[in-house]
């Protein structure tokens, strides 16, 4: 194991429809046995990239390497197509083949490549196993409900161990019951078979929650790329920040420098904060400041405390949700449920300096 | 997908092949509609709009044209509209299945039709004459060899058409809006006019031009029941001009293009009201309205559903039966005569027999041939990536716009004048049927290949599949049911083909439509009733195996 040799390589990826451009110069590298997501709203080229990388759709310029070779490039003028990639794919739509049993699905990939037929028996039951779709491999696909069609399409893209894995949003047609679990077990199975993945998503807290590094993406062009962490604490922009979690947005100015390195923010209605440095040592205008992270009592450690009025409360079950009215405007703010207070009491609300990034 | 080394050649090939095949005839057509002097030489020595202008010096054509249309056209959405919604909206018994017998109809073909309707209501001899004037009246019942009698006839045939796009319309309403209506306190009756009909209105119109413009390009009806009165239609007149001495190709080819302009025209106003004007279909889904509870008027309902298939399947069928089991048409008892003759005589006659085997090898020949190019043009067209794949899907829609008839008559003309000596071979027919049922395979095939999710293919790739592999593995399996209903659609126009037969068949290549026309012209109703039946017989088997095929599809759902 090199474990320098990136097993996905992306550079100046660029795809364009017509006029329309899908894909704007996008650049990334994948580790192997590395799970990276691609996150973003619809219409952001996520799903493109993915298929570019499949070798389903044709990019117009740029350079795709797989394994440290060379799959797609448009100065060297090369496109190996889809078949001989060997990359696997797990399709939002499964794309089970329905005149087919569920063996006859799973065992597409290595009878292609032309595995001795014991080989293939052993193989499919593994991964049948796998999935937990053992008891079914005779039965006619068409006659599957969509989670089991799920497992037996990721039955399918592992079964010929290919070296690189890709989700094209694969549990987005699934209830949200069924996702939470198949989320858990394609991770699991992810980690297991350590297989380097490259996964779309719309859904942020899918992406944050099975992710080893989210890359999220607007417009075909990369926004940030970092642990969920380091996305959901960390937004480098104002189109991260808004997308992923749920966050407020002051507007302001900053004053100047503050205690222990930090800056003092100027807010609507005179609201004097302390933030963090910014990342960049520009002049934000903006602070986001995540619902999840604002308390409702005075903390010791920071001078961020305003005075603030419950405007509305909704129990949401996992957490309770409050509108506070404060000098600045409203805030949404998100607590646990056992903190409770009525609509109308006088609360304080405090923050952390850095919980609260200036973009 | 890659244009691999193969499609780069086949594609334009093919476009090549298509593009000879739908415009060599059609350019001949307007050629010879501009040849005013000497119609017999081509290129013309004279051109001019001659043609066109006499067109309008004698009107009566196009008035019985347009009166005849209109009658059947109101006739025929009439039934439709009222199959569709007994059919759609009521409870009534047995739903499914007279859902599917509406289909049978559409078989039969107005051929047929016209004959066994020539065989109930003829004057004096037909059928239900005969009953009726045995009751003690002493005249015919109706004589069908009259424009209302060709109406009917061309409405009961293509009501089955109005039936499936008024049905349709009706099927693609989300219950919810109606069900909304009736929550705000709306009654039954108020929710029908104000929400139900408005919402179907556009699909009943749309329905309306569309038949209208088919009535005007029909020619089988007005031809069996119209020719021995001499009342003619735009399309006998035109077979009429090319019959007299010297064939009046010009003014043919004139009456022809002239209709289908009409006819484009009108289906494309079709079309506009349909996409303008149809809230209901926006979203393309099929809804299953849930039936009205329609209480004791059920069974009339129930009877005027049955109604209709009685006059357009069984009571015609039932004619032509008895006819062709007797010496003499009859329906009293004591003259009744049965006998075998007429089918031994069929077999003898000397052109009868290769008729039908005619028929049947061009069917098989043109079938089989016919369905690979046409899926390997379907999947091209939709499936591929390939510059000029919209120009190829329209040159092959072409032919659709043109009445059979007329195209026939440009065909004529095309391979006469060709030095290839296929005129009057079963090798031109064979190239006039692929030509004019390249829409019918393509509409088919196109159904099914867009029916198949695009990641059912791609997945094979990904998963190391060649594209041969892919092809043989998943596209063409998925493909199949589609490509046998393409097959058996194809096998059976081309049986029962009529308009362009009557056009370019010869001595040595005669086939079924038009000789039993012929035989109904010249010699008896009963020998004509046993070729009849015989050929609708081998469509009925055809149809019964599309049907067969047709459910099996349905079962697995793609």
């Amino acid at each position: 194991m090199s474990g320098v040799q990136p097993r996905i390589e992306v550079k100046d990826l660029v795809v364009r429809y017509g006029d329309a451009t899908a894909v704007d110069g996008v650049n990334f590298s994948i580790a192997p046995g590395e799970l990276v997501t691609l996150l973003g709203p619809s219409g952001c080229g996520k799903t493109t990239t993915l298929r570019s990388i499949a070798g389903l759709e044709t990019p117009s310029s740029g350079s795709i390497r797989l394994n440290g070779q060379t799959v797609y490039s448009s100065s060297e003028r090369r496109n190996i197509p889809a078949e001989k990639r060997g990359v696997s794919m797990v399709f939002q739509s499964y794309a089970i083949w329905p005149h087919m049993t569920v063996f006859d699905n799973v065992a597409y990939g290595l009878r292609v490549r032309k595995t001795p037929q014991a080989e293939v028996v052993a193989n499919v039951a593994r991964v049948l196993e796998m999935v937990q779709m053992q008891s079914y491999a005779d039965r006619p696909s068409s006659k599957l409900s969509g989670g089991q069609q799920q497992r037996v399409a990721v039955a399918r893209a592992i079964a010929f161990s290919p070296n690189v894995l890709l989700f094209d949003e694969p549990l987005s047609n699934l209830d949200a019951k069924l996702r939470a679990e198949m989320r858990v077990e394609l991770r699991e199975l992810q980690r297991r078979l350590d297989i380097t993945s490259l996964y779309v998503t719309h859904d942020q807290e899918e992406a944050l929650a099975i992710s080893d590094r989210v890359i999220v993406m607007s417009n075909g062009k990369i926004e940030q790329i970092g642990s969920p962490e380091e996305i959901y604490n960390r937004p480098t922009s104002l189109f991260v920040a808004d997308f992923v979690g749920a966050a407020n947005m002051i507007q302001g100015r900053v004053r100047g420098p503050g205690p222990n390195g930090t800056f003092i923010f100027e807010g609507q209605g005179g609201i004097s904060l302390e933030v963090e440095a910014p990342s960049a040592g520009g002049g934000g205008t903006i602070v986001a400041l995540r619902s999840s992270y604002i308390h409702l009592t005075p903390m010791p450690e920071t001078h961020n405390a305003v005075p603030g009025t419950i405007h509305r409360r909704m129990f949401h079950g996992d957490f309770i949700q409050y509108v506070v009215d404060w000098p600045g405007g409203q805030l949404i703010v998100r607590r646990p449920p056992t903190e409770h207070y009525a609509e109308g009491s006088a609360v304080t609300v405090s923050f952390l300096p850095e919980h609260c990034v200036l973009l | 997908m890659r244009s691999s080394g193969m499609n780069m050649w086949i594609a334009p090939l093919l476009l090549l092949v298509c593009g000879v095949l739908v415009l060599y005839p059609l350019v001949y057509l307007i050629t010879e509609s501009l040849n005013v002097g000497d119609a017999q030489t081509f290129p013309p020595e004279e051109y001019g709009i001659g043609n066109y202008g006499e067109l309008f010096e004698e009107p009566r054509v196009i008035l019985n044209t347009l009166l005849v249309a209109s009658i059947a056209t109101v006739m025929a959405v009439l039934f439709g509209f009222i199959q569709a919604w007994i059919l759609t909206r009521t409870a009534i018994p047995g739903r499914e299945r007279l859902e599917r017998l509406m289909e049978l109809p559409y078989y039969m073909t107005p051929l047929i039709g016209a004959l066994s309707w020539g065989v109930l209501l003829g004057p004096k001899t037909g059928l239900l004459n005969q009953v009726w004037r045995s009751m003690g009246w002493n005249a015919d019942l109706f004589n069908v060899y009259t424009p209302w009698g060709i109406a009917w006839v061309m409405a009961l045939f293509e009501g089955t058409v109005a039936f499936v796009m008024i049905s349709a319309s009706m099927k693609s309403m989300d219950p919810s809006l109606e069900e909304s209506s009736r929550v705000l306190g709306a009654g039954k009756l108020r929710t029908a006019l104000k929400i139900t009909l408005p919402l179907v209105a556009p699909g009943v119109l749309s329905a309306t031009i569309f038949v209208f413009a088919e009535m005007l390009g029909s020619f089988a009806a007005a031809f069996v029941l119209g020719i021995p009165g001499r009342f003619f239609v735009v399309t006998t007149a035109i077979w009429e001009a090319t019959l007299s001495f010297p064939p009046d190709y010009g003014r043919a080819a004139a009456m022809g293009l002239s209709l289908s302009g009409a006819m484009v025209i009108t289906l494309g106003i079709a079309k506009f009201i349909m996409r303008k004007g149809s809230y209901a279909t926006i979203t393309g889904k099929a809804f299953r309205p849930r039936p009205m509870e329609v209480g004791a008027i059920r069974w009339l309902l129930m009877a005027i559903a049955w109604g209709y298939i009685f006059v357009a399947v069984i009571l015609p069928l039932a004619a032509l039966t008895l006819t062709s089991f007797e010496r003499f048409a009859t329906v009293i008892i004591h003259q009744m005569q049965f006998t075998l003759a007429n089918y031994e005589t069929a077999q003898q006659m000397g052109s009868l027999a290769p008729a039908f085997a005619n028929s049947l090898i061009l069917g098989i020949t043109v079938a089989t041939l016919g369905v690979p190019t046409i899926g390997v043009l379907a999947w091209i067209i939709y499936r591929s990536r390939m510059p000029g794949r919209g120009a190829m899907e329209f040159l092959i829609m072409v032919p659709q716009a043109v009445p059979r008839l007329v195209f026939g008559l440009g065909l004529l003309w095309a391979w006469i004048n060709i030095p290839i000596p296929i005129y009057g071979t079963l090798w031109l027919l064979g190239i006039a049927y692929f030509t004019v049922f390249m829409p019918l395979g393509l509409r088919t095939i196109a159904g099914v290949v867009l029916q198949v999710d695009k990641s059912l293919e791609e997945c094979a790739r990904v998963c190391g599949a060649s594209w041969t592999y892919q092809m043989r593995t998943v596209t063409l399996p998925l493909l199949r049911p589609g490509l046998v209903a393409a097959w058996l659609l194809i096998f059976i126009a081309s049986v029962r083909e009529l308009g362009v037969s009557i056009f370019l068949m010869g001595p040595n290549s005669k086939v079924i439509a038009p000789a039993i026309v012929n035989s109904w012209l010249s010699s008896s109703s009963e020998l004509s009733a046993a070729m009849a039946l015989m050929q609708t017989v081998m469509v009925f088997i055809a149809v019964a195996i599309l049907f067969k095929v047709a459910r099996r599809v349905g079962g697995e759902s793609v």
